[in-house]
């Protein structure tokens, strides 16, 4: 079957099965940000946005995404971003980084929606995000750090 | 992987849906996917996608105390409403937010948890301790049911071949009410090993309305009405919250799976059921 949606910036067509899972057509696509973990919907590794909002792409049929935006890591160049990646490699949050592309997506939309997070919610937003490695710590002070730094500018407090 | 999925169809009438799944046998609704993305059922052949009917519309109307939401409402939609967060002291959506973890909730819809739960659905002992009616569409008909009752019958046979339109909740008018969700898992995004809402409405010094709910029992949620019904016209007090917690305990029908045996649940039962009587007879309080 035919399926039409927007990849990053970009409005395709693709051709799939019935039963194929969006994890496997946006790797197919070349998208490797988006990593194969557990695929029951647990770990994170293969969040994308739909319609902006972090979605596990394992858990979501290909088809389901006709009609819709979808953005993953490969997606993301403005400034939050930008911010947020370096943030995150300043902070030391990334060991091993498998499931970087993950955390980047859920931060991505939660600062997307709420400038200025609590770490509660910051912990929120990561709450679909497995990480073995870090412990989240130095995650959360990255988040916090591109929040203060991009949307905590203006008043230069928090 | 769904091995034999040949069709995937994007309707755009409920009467069209439901000529699909009349035609085969085999076909299943899909709205949020997620349950059907992780099964390997070979049983499907077609999915009909409902996601495009106009189901996700949610509306407070506080003139005639009521919220009514779509079926196709993701889940986080709901939690983040602010008309949804303003009924019953947020109750249902920080219960609501329990479930599973972020992209769980943006990708599940409310009717997807209602049509066929598991037997650990939050949602259901949430919605059963509230008024909540169930509307469905059936051989061209819509239907309505009261929902803890509907859970409490035959509701695979009932919700087969139908379309759940969405859910109306009927608000507590001029009664002092609160209500609570207690729920025990092994991490915080692990489906529940135990989970249970309360609701009590309070008039004068008295308990004129009871409502508990006790889900993955290991069985679907069940409302303990024995207990409902001798709360009624007691003053909510430490020991009646006791009594009752060890009331409900008994009463509710428990089991044991591979999470918990059956005398961790009702030790769990206890536990949770006076917590939650505590937790709303501070609220009721402060709100007097
Ligand atoms: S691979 Fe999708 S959540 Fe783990
Ligand atoms: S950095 Fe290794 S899993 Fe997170």
């Amino acid at each position: 079957m035919k399926v039409e949606f927007e990849l990053n910036g970009e409005v395709k067509e693709f051709d799939v099965d019935s039963g194929e899972i969006l994890l496997d057509l946006l790797r197919d696509e070349g998208c490797k940000s988006v990593k194969r973990g557990c695929e029951t919907g647990d770990c994170g590794a293969c969040m994308v946005l739909v319609d902006g909002r972090a979605m596990t792409s394992c858990t979501l049929f290909a088809a389901q995404a006709d009609g819709k935006e979808v953005r993953t890591v490969e997606g993301l160049e403005d400034e939050l971003a930008e911010q947020l990646k370096e943030s995150l490699l300043e902070a030391g949050a990334v060991q091993c980084g498998f499931c970087i592309p993950g955390v980047l997506i859920s931060a991505y939309s939660l600062l997307s929606r709420n400038e200025e997070p609590t770490k509660g919610e910051i912990k929120a937003a990561l709450d679909g995000n497995l990480c073995r490695c870090t412990g989240y710590v130095k995650q959360i002070e990255a988040i916090k750090e591109t929040a203060d730094s991009i949307g905590g500018s203006s008043n230069g407090q928090k | 992987m769904l091995k034999n999925l040949k069709e995937y169809h994007y309707p755009g009438s409920l009467d069209e849906a439901l000529s699909l799944s009349d035609r085969e046998s085999r076909s299943f609704f899909i709205a949020g996917g997620t349950a059907l993305a992780l099964s390997d059922s070979s049983r499907p052949v077609e999915l009909i996608d409902v996601s495009r009917l106009g189901l996700d519309e949610l509306e407070l109307d506080k003139e005639n105390g009521k919220l009514t939401i779509g079926a196709t409402t993701k889940i986080q939609k709901v939690v983040e409403n602010k008309s949804v967060q303003s009924v019953l002291g947020g109750f249902l959506s920080e219960s609501l937010e329990e479930i599973g973890s972020y992209p769980v909730r943006n990708a599940g819809t409310l009717g997807g948890s209602l049509v066929r739960p598991f037997p650990w659905s939050d949602v259901v002992p949430i919605l059963s301790v509230l008024e909540t009616e169930i509307t469905y569409y059936h051989k061209g008909d819509e239907k309505t049911r009261e929902l803890s009752k509907l859970y409490e019958s035959d509701f695979r046979g009932t919700l087969n071949r139908s379309i759940i339109e969405g859910v109306s909740i009927s608000l507590p008018e001029g009664l002092n009410t609160a209500a609570k969700f207690k729920k025990f898992s092994r991490s915080e995004f692990d489906v529940a090993a135990l989970n249970l809402a309360c609701k009590l409405s309070v008039e004068g010094n008295n308990i004129s309305e009871a409502r508990l709910s006790i889900g993955a029992r290991p069985m679907i949620g069940e409302r303990v009405t024995d207990l409902e019904d001798n709360l009624v016209g007691e003053k909510l007090t430490e020991k009646v919250a006791e009594d009752a917690a060890v009331f409900a305990a008994d009463a509710a029908d428990l089991g044991g799976d591979n999470k918990l045996s059956k005398e961790y649940r009702k030790q769990l039962v206890k536990k949770m059921a006076e917590e939650a009587l505590m937790d709303i007879k501070k609220e009721v309080a402060n709100e007097s």
